[in-house]
């Protein structure tokens, strides 16, 4: 956990290094706060993943080399004993208002950088033009491909484990827990 | 550089692509990778290289978004399986968008195993990688060969061939440290990577994936792939070596963008975006050969690798 925290620090403050005359305008970046919103951000991802954990294993293991059949009813029983173990979830359990903040602030140098329009146009797609409305422990719109997420973007975000991951539907930044189809929580507007 | 060519039509192919060289230098680098014998330029009719068929070789298929259900991606299976009687393979790798859509159990019959039901039934095993509108659950489908992993290697049947399939949709660096491993350790002569999101593509709708091209592209050249296939543009495209580097665009076997194409790309050396496609390849010894075959089962087009070395 410390390396995540460490790093994604890291990514923050090299994303944020202020010129001389900032450094005489402004106080040093806050890194021990940083540090604390990152920290609570993996306590908050550990505990949905613990819970992610708990309520699979009531599933029969699904095999690496097996049937559609038998794929969609892990994923629909998986979806389900989530939304039901989460049926208080609102906006904000995993990206609190001040992780939120941090994120736009981890992401803006790259949107507003020289590559940044780039970016944008490899997440956006151009693939699904329809409005989704975004709910928190809902299904994942079946009709809405999955965004490409470029390494540049992963690299200044803290690591998931592998229940749960980054995607963006239009410009809202998605935690999608892919076994369950499940939003877990969304930043909107993240760029 | 070293060129073969298997076919005598490939010698007037040979000199065409001559002449593309010398007139496009700058668009493509292909002085210390693959040598490339092939067809005409965009537009104009190919000068067909025969797939040498040859017993003791590695034989396999493209395809990529190609899981809609609908009839041209039934016919595309019936021309596979048309070809698959005077050419078999035992193998088809997939570029993604494997299943359009809904992919409730009813889906994967009607979006794969109908329309390959002739190849399935004949043994023939198809290794898929997972484009943006696959589910991540794929992976465990039985039949798409991915024992879970949502990347993965194998190593070829016959030949001394191994492929890499990535999943660019969510290239982190856990991925990008396996590549980068997985490559190093590799000791075959071939190393073919396939994955959904091209870094090369002449298409207006995508285009290349420069960001993804940034990470990936210096670890094949470093560990010296050869060949790399891709989808996501639904169109047919065979790039100018970049960097000594082969790569397709294979997105049209059941998509297709009419138009999409920009014409006059310098990254092009035969494009089509008119009719849906699937490619077979042959692979004897330092060669490859490969064919881009229509709906009508017709040859678009056609030509040689040499691999790098």
């Amino acid at each position: 956990m410390m390396r995540i925290i460490a790093g994604a620090v890291l990514a923050f403050a090299l994303g944020c290094t202020p010129s001389a005359d900032d450094l005489q305008r402004k106080q040093p970046p806050p890194v021990n706060a940083n540090a604390a919103i990152l920290s609570d951000f993996v306590k908050r991802v550990d505990a949905y993943v613990t819970l992610h954990k708990h309520v699979e294993a009531s599933l029969p293991d699904l095999k690496n080399q097996t049937t559609p059949e038998a794929i969609d009813k892990h994923q629909r029983a998986l979806e389900q004993l989530i939304r039901d173990a989460r049926r208080d979830a609102k906006p904000g359990d995993l990206f609190t208002p001040a992780m939120q903040r941090l994120v736009r602030d981890l992401l803006r140098p790259i949107f507003s950088g020289k590559d940044g329009l780039q970016i944008k146009n490899e997440i956006l797609d151009n693939e699904y033009k329809g409005q989704v409305k975004l709910v928190v422990n809902g299904r994942y719109p079946d009709e809405v491909p999955v965004s490409t997420v470029p390494p540049q973007v992963l690299a200044q975000l803290p690591k998931l484990p592998e229940e749960l991951e980054y995607r963006f539907i239009q410009n809202n930044l998605i935690l999608f827990d892919p076994h369950a189809h499940v939003i877990a929580d969304y930043i909107a507007r993240a760029f | 550089m070293r060129t073969r060519p298997l076919h005598p039509a490939a010698v007037l192919s040979s000199i065409a692509v001559l002449a593309i060289v010398v007139c496009c230098a700058g668009a493509s680098e292909p002085a210390r990778g693959v040598a490339v014998s092939a067809a005409a330029p965009a537009g104009q009719p190919a000068a067909q290289v025969p797939l040498p068929n040859k017993a003791g070789t590695l034989h396999f298929a493209v395809i990529g978004d190609n899981g809609n259900g609908d009839r041209e991606q039934y016919e595309i299976g019936q021309q596979m399986a048309n070809w698959y009687g005077r050419f078999e393979f035992p193998l088809v790798v997939m570029m993604g968008d494997n299943i359009y859509g809904s992919d409730r159990p009813q889906d994967f019959v009607r979006k794969f195993e109908a329309p390959y039901k002739f190849l399935l039934d004949k043994g023939v095993k198809f290794y898929a990688s997972l484009g943006n509108h696959d589910s991540r659950e794929q992976r465990f489908y039985k039949l798409f060969n991915m024992d879970g992993k949502l990347y993965y290697t194998f190593k070829a049947p016959k030949e001394d061939v191994r492929f890499f399939a990535l999943e660019t949709t969510y290239m982190d660096q856990d991925q990008l440290k396996w590549v980068e491993d997985e490559l190093k350790k590799a000791n075959e002569k071939w190393k073919i990577v396939f994955f959904h999101h091209p870094l090369y593509s002449s298409a207006g709708t995508h285009g290349s994936q420069l960001k993804l091209r940034a990470v990936l592209e210096p670890l094949f050249s470093q560990y010296n792939v050869s060949l790399v296939l891709n989808g996501h543009d639904h169109t047919y495209e065979r790039i100018k070596p970049q960097g000594g580097i082969q790569y397709f665009v294979e997105g049209s076997s059941g998509q297709l963008r009419r138009g999409d194409l920009r014409k006059g790309s310098p990254l092009t050396a035969f494009g089509n975006d008119t009719t849906r496609t699937f490619m077979l390849m042959e692979i004897d010894g330092d060669n490859l050969t490969f064919n881009a075959i229509d709906m009508a089962g017709a040859v678009i087009d056609s030509g040689t690798i040499t691999r790098r070395k």
